[in-house]
């Protein structure tokens, strides 16, 4: 037998075949084939016919779309701001609390693992026209949350992701804090003698100390807001009439309802080279030295 | 003596292999779609009761959520059970179309089907001249009032448009919704209240010939219908009181709304029937229905019963007991007496298959109600009075969009004009494509 073939490095490789067999397969394989079925007017099932860049055109000229790509970029903007300013608020306040730390970490991130159609029920509940707040208020005499967010045009978008936010921020709060605590003391304790105050303390210690990780969050928040779907889906289906519609939802609609899984997967096409755009535009950062 | 004894074993061993394989049941498996209400009483009364009463087929009933999603993977890949269910006719054409599902034609004509289900849910399945599909069920759009209600109020049920608005303004003087309804169980909802007002406004002439492309949906008659839809909606607020509640509203919601005399009215499929006789079973109020009231002179004449089949059945191209699958079939469809026994242990709701019922196959027990819908609706349909929902016969495309797309209309941004001229352009790519569902000469 060649030497190579018992190589340590062949050895390696031996090992990992069956991940990249997989791989190629189940991810690999269907993300090339979805290249190609954006060129193509399937439906799922029957013939396969070439259309060449017809489906882009017909995306660029699709109002849908164009507004869940505004809704996606709105999405991802309250992602960035809201739910990462309170998970370092908390975090940081966290830091100082020695005794039932734990429970506080396990009340915020309670939300985190329940599952989204769980959270959706629970907030959808609260929303509730005749038996949530809105009934409850409508019992004492007030006129408030009488029709549910969720079914209003203008706050159906803003309400979903406040539901949303809710479950994901306490996620936000023990990668933070995880990394809060690797900030050496001593920092703290020169910070001290200095006669810093804590929010000084936040400003140049804490925030420098964990941009890494911080830095992750806001790709990884960045890259998940793209497909968001799920909680989309479960609590209006893109309505009233699309003012919550995301890509993911217009891409599930046009590939499982209307049937256009050639059109569908030009949508996913497009997600894709988005998602690309970004992860590129952190791996320039990078090489330019920034530490992200 | 060693031998001896080896030659009787093998003797059995061989009997046995071969007795089994030649009077061992052919095994016909069949996917349905799932419901924990109904699974249950499906499993005793078909499943069950076929493999108890021959011994030449054995019937596996699996019952799957969200059965398109799950067969749509399983018949591309060649596999996949005998018989499978589909949610409508719509499907079976993109199925027919891959060559995924199996001309029944040769078992129609030999256990004489199409003599068994009323003409129009026997051509519903007919593509290309042959049968692929036949529906497992049947409904139709109609409504149902607090009859007690009525009475005390002195309202009478009404039958055209002007009866239908004053009636609503003493509704709502009462403090009541006009209607229960609401969408947030099942987004479509709104196709319901599309089709009814296309079929009572339009005409079931109209939409038969818009559906077969004489006619545009731009024409007058169905703008006008959508207008005043919009207006009854947005306007007025029948359904539920505002077109917010009525987004937020589930079936749970709005059944409870109309038993407890929130709403007067409901307008909604004969499914309806077992929610409604239960929950108004808990109070003292009785019920009654109607079929839709005709909203314009030119749509004809009452009862105008929209066509609906809820599911179908088919065989798996990829089959290979086909012939034991349409012994499955014709069981089912050879005995109405027993077809209306579990449809009738399922409230009316399912399995209602579409046979040629007479006075004479119902229970006595049955609900006058009940019994009259499902015979006047069989003689109505049957001599041709019928209209159509979107939900059977529109393409995927336009389908899709008559829902998804009505909220847009209802939210102030598309005009019902606009709302149409997409529908057309959606059904001419449907017509250009082939993608049209069989609608039956009318």
């Amino acid at each position: 037998m060649p030497k190579f073939l018992t190589s340590i490095n062949a050895i390696s490789w031996y090992f990992l075949f069956p991940v990249i067999f997989i791989h190629f397969f189940v991810v690999a394989f269907p993300s090339i084939l979805s290249l190609l079925l954006c060129l193509t007017d399937w439906n799922g099932f029957g013939r396969i016919n070439y259309v060449g860049l017809e489906n882009f055109q017909e995306l660029f000229r699709d109002r849908v779309f164009k507004k869940a790509v505004k809704h996606n970029i709105i999405w991802t903007v309250m992602f960035l701001t809201i739910p990462v300013i309170v998970a370092l608020i908390i975090a940081y306040l966290l830091t100082g609390i020695k005794r039932g730390q734990l429970f506080y970490r396990l009340v915020y991130f309670f939300p985190y693992i329940l599952a989204s159609i769980v959270n959706c029920l629970i907030w959808r509940y609260i929303f509730h026209p005749r038996h949530g707040l809105g009934g409850w208020f409508e019992n004492q005499g007030i006129d408030f949350l009488a029709k549910s967010p969720f079914a209003m045009k203008e706050t159906a978008l803003y309400a979903v992701a406040w539901v949303d936010m809710w479950h994901f921020w306490g996620f936000l709060v023990i990668i933070y804090l995880t990394g809060m605590y690797q900030v050496d003391d001593s920092l703290y304790e020169a910070a001290d003698i200095e006669g810093a105050t804590k929010f000084q303390k936040f400003r140049y210690i804490t925030l420098p100390m964990i941009r890494p990780i911080f830095v992750l969050s806001l790709i990884i928040i960045i890259i998940w807001s793209v497909p968001t779907f799920d909680y989309v889906y479960i609590l209006t289906m893109g309505g009233p009439a699309y003012s919550s519609e995301v890509v993911a939802n217009h891409l599930y609609s046009q590939a499982f309802q209307r049937m256009n899984v050639g059109y569908a997967s030009t949508i996913g096409v497009m997600m894709f080279f988005y998602v690309g755009i970004i992860v590129g535009f952190f791996a320039i950062l990078r090489r330019m030295g920034w530490e992200v | 003596m060693m031998n001896k004894i080896l030659n009787i074993f093998l003797t059995f061993i061989l009997t046995a292999f071969f007795a089994t394989s030649t009077f061992a049941a052919t095994k016909v498996v069949w996917w349905m779609e799932s419901s924990a209400d109904t699974d249950p009483t499906v499993q005793e009364m078909m499943c069950d009761a076929f493999n108890a009463e021959q011994d030449e087929v054995e019937l596996e009933c699996v019952f799957k959520e969200d059965i398109n999603d799950t067969i749509r993977p399983a018949l591309l890949s060649g596999s996949g059970p005998d018989m499978f269910d589909t949610p409508g006719a719509s499907y079976i054409k993109i199925y027919q179309d891959a060559g995924l599902v199996k001309s029944m034609q040769e078992y129609a004509d030999q256990y004489g089907w199409q003599d068994k289900l009323l003409g129009w849910a026997y051509n519903s399945g007919v593509f290309d001249g042959e049968l692929y599909s036949i529906p497992k069920n049947y409904e139709t759009m109609i409504y149902f009032y607090n009859k007690t209600l009525f009475e005390e109020n002195g309202w009478s049920t009404p039958n055209n448009l002007e009866e239908v608005e004053s009636l609503a303004a003493k509704i709502k003087a009462k403090g009541m919704n006009v209607y229960a309804y609401g969408s947030a169980g099942w987004q479509p909802t709104h196709e319901h209240l599309v089709g009814n007002y296309f079929n009572t406004y339009a005409g079931p002439d109209n939409v038969y010939k818009a559906l077969i492309g004489e006619k545009k949906w731009t024409d007058p008659e169905f703008v006008e219908a959508i207008e005043l839809l919009r207006k009854h909606m947005v306007d007025e607020g029948y359904w539920s009181g505002d077109l917010e509640t009525y987004y937020s509203l589930d079936w749970d919601d709005f059944n409870n709304e109309f038993a407890t005399r929130g709403s007067a009215m409901l307008m909604i499929g004969t499914w309806g029937f077992n929610v409604t006789a239960t929950n108004f079973g808990e109070t003292s109020d009785d019920w009654d229905w109607n079929p839709l009231p005709i909203l314009n002179s030119q749509a004809g004449s009452a009862p105008n019963y929209q066509l609906a089949t809820g599911g179908t059945m088919s065989i798996n191209a990829a089959s290979k007991n086909a012939d034991g699958a349409a012994k499955v079939i014709d069981w089912i469809l050879s005995d109405k007496e027993r077809a209306l026994k579990v449809t009738g242990s399922l409230g009316y709701g399912a399995w209602l298959l579409p046979l040629k019922y007479t006075d004479a196959d119902f229970d006595p027990n049955i609900d006058p109600r009940q019994k009259r819908f499902l015979t006047e609706f069989a003689e109505a349909s049957d001599s041709g009075n019928y209209g159509y929902t979107t939900w059977t016969f529109y393409p995927n495309d336009p389908g899709v969009h008559i829902w998804k797309d009505m909220e847009v209309v209802w939210a102030g941004d598309i005009t019902p004009l606009e709302f149409m001229e997409e529908s057309q352009r959606l059904w001419d790519q449907a017509r250009a494509d082939d993608a049209l569902v069989p609608v039956g000469k009318r």
